[in-house]
């Protein structure tokens, strides 16, 4: 407790501070200094747009996928257990090598992506080069490593239905189609809405894959939040400036997580929920 | 269930299958390939379009390498397992106080307590890294071991605490009750009734913390620079150095990936046992 509270409180400190090392730690008062150098800071608002971009981005594909997976291995299927424990894997795995593994691939003359772009006849494409394409790498990397997490959650809450549901529907002449649409998804809004927020909360935090994969290049385009901080911080040397950086994801982080638990409030009260 | 064309979904899950062992299958071919194999453009199948050698995995486990390797391995099983020894022990006893005891603090009541630890995780690890750098550069803690072992049990321990209370939620309490009533003291109970059938659950949060110590790298960034350096560390390290030697760094991911494949296959009947469980409750 100590080990967190603190470190946090002493962030706060920082972002109003000016730091000096020589001869031990000194901080002197700075005012809203980084504070008003950030809001003026191009580079913030470029990272702050690429962390939001890569947040959505990512975290929709995996829900979708994550839940249309999970429908198609929740059943008894005859190999059934062998695609819910491939499918866990990439959840696991250490992100650094993660995102080395996908440098590997992504890299645009040696990489095997470009050469079976080439074997069906389509031109290479700039995965770590190109002016927007780098940014939907790393949400393809992101998708990659967690659409895991969804699926996870979605075969939990659809082993959770019960049994009946699906009968009572097929008695009630609904289509395959019409019992996912007006039956499961309703029941399932729940598990979606917070496995979103999960995955949200941690993507929000990306930094591991990008830092190996294009270490935020080409230029800033795919630096993340705390990529910036941490270059500012520690590359730099100006931890005041880095902390408060970091102090301005955090924020973000907190009011999207109350406007998400709003939102769910809303919904239980609307009785989607029930 | 729905009369879903089963060929169908076959094929989806067969596509996703795909998508994710192609990645893994380009580590391993990667880390028996040489310099040629890798430089003269993309080689899919050994034998047919590379011949594959094992030069990568005998410089790393026997030769020249060897050195490099040695010490972030030894600090990740170090640092990893102690870390989530103490975040495990400690992760129980909050969460037995929790699940059995009712806490006051103020307006808080037990749940509060719970939702405060778990929402720690909300606090991106880069708002506490960057004053961590400070705090253990003061105390002469940063680039050590057990820096980094304080750190991960902070950073783990409402996890550890949050699986636990889980557990013991289904632990029920009339077991203790009964021992007590025999006329053991709370310690004994605790020892000799709550800790063998807890122990699936220690387990489980262990290895959970384990994977989150193992895994984690920025703090391991920010916090070590040599001595007390992690595998992720070493592996992240590589990139600086003139051009990337792609099949070592291959075998040393896989080194780095071994453990954490298997310790997701032993867990993998717990989350399921969970998944199947949590649609009882």
């Amino acid at each position: 407790m100590l080990l967190t509270l603190f470190p946090f409180l002493f962030t706060l400190a920082l972002t109003f501070s000016r730091v000096s090392l020589v001869g031990g730690l000194h901080l002197s008062f700075a005012g809203l200094g980084n504070w008003y150098r950030l809001l003026t800071d191009p580079r913030f608002w470029t990272t702050l747009g690429n962390t939001v971009v890569i947040v959505t981005g990512a975290v929709s594909l995996e829900v979708v996928l994550g839940f249309g997976l999970a429908l198609l291995a929740y059943r008894p299927l005859p190999g059934g257990a062998f695609f819910r424990v491939l499918f866990i894997i990439p959840m696991a795995l250490t992100p650094i090598a993660v995102g080395y593994i996908w440098r590997m691939l992504l890299n645009e003359t040696i990489g095997p992506l470009n050469a079976l772009l080439q074997i069906v006849g389509l031109p290479p494409l700039g995965w770590v080069s190109g002016e927007r394409l780098p940014l939907l790498s790393m949400i393809l990397v992101d998708v990659w490593q967690w659409t895991p997490f969804v699926f996870v959650l979605c075969l939990a809450g659809l082993q959770a239905l019960p049994e009946e549901l699906w009968e009572a529907a097929q008695l009630d002449g609904a289509s395959g189609g019409q019992t996912l649409r007006y039956v499961v998804f309703p029941l399932m809004v729940p598990t979606l809405l917070t496995a979103a927020f999960l995955r949200a909360v941690e993507a929000f935090k990306i930094v591991d894959v990008i830092f190996i994969i294009t270490g935020g290049g080409p230029g800033t385009r795919t630096e993340s939040l705390t990529l910036h901080a941490y270059y500012r911080g520690l590359h730099a040397f100006d931890l005041a400036y880095g902390a408060t950086i970091a102090f301005a994801l955090f924020l973000l982080v907190l009011v999207a997580s109350l406007a998400f638990l709003r939102l769910t409030r809303r919904l239980r009260a609307t009785e989607v929920w029930a | 269930m729905k009369r879903r064309p089963p060929a169908l979904a076959y094929g989806i899950l067969g596509v996703w299958s795909v998508i994710v062992l192609f990645p893994l299958y380009w580590l391993v071919t990667a880390s028996f390939k040489d310099a040629l194999a890798v430089h003269q453009g993309p080689k899919f199948l050994p034998w047919v379009d590379f011949r594959p050698t094992l030069d990568a995995w005998r410089n790393l486990l026997l030769g020249v390498e060897r050195e490099t390797i040695y010490g972030p391995l030894l600090n990740s099983i170090v640092i990893g397992s102690s870390s989530s020894l103490l975040a495990m022990a400690m992760g129980a006893s909050a969460a037995y106080g929790l699940a059995r005891l009712r806490v006051r603090l103020g307006p808080l009541a037990n749940e509060d307590v719970l939702f405060w630890i778990v929402s720690q995780r909300i606090m991106p690890p880069i708002v506490t890294a960057l004053a961590l750098f400070l705090l253990l550069r003061t105390v002469g803690l940063l680039d050590t071991r057990t820096g980094l072992v304080l750190v991960y049990v902070a950073f783990n321990l409402p996890l550890a605490t949050w699986l636990m209370h889980n557990f013991f939620r289904q632990v029920p309490a009339s077991l203790e009750e009964a021992a007590l009533v025999d006329g053991a003291s709370r310690a004994r109970a605790l020892w000799h009734v709550v800790l063998p059938v807890s122990i699936p659950g220690l387990v489980a949060t262990f290895l959970f913390c384990f994977l989150f110590a193992w895994n984690e790298f920025l703090f391991a960034l920010i916090l070590t620079f040599s001595r007390a350096r992690t595998l992720p560390i070493l592996i992240a390290a590589q990139h600086t150095q003139r051009g990337i030697e792609w099949w070592s760094l291959s075998a040393m991911s896989l080194i780095t990936l071994a453990p954490v494949v298997l310790i997701t296959l032993l867990l993998q009947g717990y989350l399921v046992g969970q998944v199947l469980g949590g649609g009882e409750r």
